[in-house]
């Protein structure tokens, strides 16, 4: 039987290419985003490729939504074996004197809460097949901070203790949590907004000469999944091409 | 198979954790040195790999001494041609509290575990940066996070392991060479067996989220992921394969 990932933010940069990776290893794939038009491009390049994708739209802060979300496809394909949840984004680069509360809350649930609120739902899903793997999507700001992204750095340094917790949390289980945390990536949202100079200077920084690619992140995440890491458990995972060295 | 083709040097590959990555590559179709003070076990494991299909060369070293390590890159260029990947997983285990301790067992330690990693990768970083990719791999210790009575000069040898990865890891990324550590939680090897009772181990063993007893096989995943293609944009990392049992 196919093993099920359900990905949140997979139409996204990264979120897209771990879905292509996972369905590339044969697994059905449920691509969740609150933009249904980009998973739904992503379902249909996995489609392409002969591979079983679905898209779904959420809004992962809204605890309803994804409790129907979580409960239709445990409903639909029986059993959820990878949750990847990669929604999520810094939407601002500003001082803290000038950010509101509604965008720090902003911020804070996309990254923060939407992953506490997918966990929540599908933990329980996991824990009656007594197996499953849990990747949460951190950053290297979460260890390091980054000035003007005062929400997002504390979000992302959140799901790095949120996911040590339900690491020891959900072990009985036989379920695995990690994060991930990306450094530089050249998705469409970053490369978008980025002056060529801005990038040019970062590659300088980075020791492996480049900036991260999607696929390099997917690797990562697609490893988490596999026996291979069995005996990883609560860790964070920086594919940054060795710019930041926790 | 993954490394068909690559050529591996592992240090420390005669037995427990060492001897169970030289398999695992070999496994995956890399050719391996097996680099060991202990040769005769060490041409026991190249029969394995041999039995595995692929080929195996077995080298006495001292990992601590120049002479020795500059033998074992000349037999490894003689014999494949080219090094790949190195994995410095050679080290010593020694007993003491700090107080009354003798320099020799300082020295030795930190000589074996962290001037080891630095000969080693010394030797085998200019063919690596000619062919502009490799791979170094250090065996650390979650002990180097938490510490260990009675095992103070392993615990800065290992801590220092994971600094001397991440500098190595600046110099030599623009080459396209990737340098990490994996931090092995306690395993059922030989080195915890010399200072506590077999009942004291397995408790400890036992003692973590997942409760299972790791195994030298256990730790080759997560060697093999950085050794390949799939790792090429993970560098100066300290990768903890613990069960859980400490999170950082």
């Amino acid at each position: 039987m196919s093993q099920v990932a359900l990905i949140t933010g997979g139409g996204g940069g990264i979120g897209g290419a771990v879905a292509r990776r996972m369905a590339a290893a044969g697994m059905t794939v449920v691509l969740t985003d609150f933009d249904h038009g980009a998973a739904e491009v992503v379902r249909g390049e996995i489609a392409a490729a002969g591979g079983r994708a679905d898209a779904l739209s959420v809004d992962v802060t809204q605890s309803r939504e994804v409790k129907a979300m979580v409960a239709d496809v445990e409903k639909r394909f029986g059993r959820i074996d990878v949750l990847a949840n990669i929604a999520g984004g810094s939407f601002y680069t500003k001082r803290i004197e000038e950010f509101t509360w509604a965008e720090w809350k902003e911020v804070v649930d996309v990254n923060l809460k939407g992953t506490f609120l997918m966990c929540r739902e599908v933990a329980p899903v996991m824990q009656k097949q007594k197996s499953g793997r849990i990747l949460n999507t951190a950053s290297n700001y979460g260890v390091t901070g980054s000035a003007l992204r005062t929400p997002y750095s504390a979000a992302k340094a959140g799901i790095i203790a949120f996911t040590k917790t339900l690491a020891q949390e959900l072990a009985p289980d036989g379920i695995l949590v990690n994060t991930v945390a990306p450094g530089p990536t050249d998705t469409p949202r970053v490369m978008g907004k980025e002056p060529p100079e801005t990038r040019k200077q970062r590659w300088s920084q980075i020791p492996m000469g480049r900036t991260g690619q999607p696929e390099d992140l997917a690797e990562a995440f697609y490893f988490l999944t596999t026996p291979e890491s069995n005996w990883i458990t609560g860790q964070t995972f920086h594919v940054n091409g060795g710019l930041v060295m926790p | 198979m993954r490394l068909q083709g690559k050529v591996a040097v592992v240090t420390g590959g005669a037995q427990g954790i060492g001897r169970a990555i030289a398999l695992g590559l070999g496994r995956e179709g890399a050719k391996v040195v097996v680099a060991d003070l202990q040769e005769d076990k060490a041409k026991n494991v190249v029969a394995e790999l041999q039995a595995l299909g692929t080929e195996g060369h077995p080298a006495a070293v001292n990992v601590a001494d120049e002479s020795s390590v500059k033998r074992l890159a000349n037999a490894t260029f003689d014999r494949f041609g080219k090094v790949d990947i190195l994995v410095n997983d050679a080290g010593v285990y020694l007993k003491s509290f700090v107080i009354g301790m003798n320099e020799e067992l300082w020295d030795r330690t930190i000589d074996v575990n962290l001037g080891g990693n630095f000969l080693c990768s010394r030797a085998f970083v200019p063919s690596m940066r000619r062919q502009k990719s490799g791979r170094i791999i250090s065996i650390a210790s979650g002990i180097a996070h938490y510490g260990a009575k009675e095992f103070a000069p392993y615990a800065a040898s290992k801590a220092a392991i994971i600094g001397f990865v991440k500098a190595l890891a600046r110099e030599v990324g623009a080459d396209g060479i990737t340098v990490n550590a994996i931090c092995p939680g306690a395993a059922n090897t030989a080195m915890p067996r010399t200072h506590r009772t077999e009942e004291e181990l397995m408790q400890r063993l036992r003692g973590n989220p997942l409760g299972h007893v790791l195994e030298p096989e256990d730790f080759v995943g997560s060697i093999l992921f950085l050794a390949g293609d799939a790792a090429s944009y993970i560098t100066g990392q300290a990768i903890n394969v613990n069960c859980g049992s400490y999170m950082i």
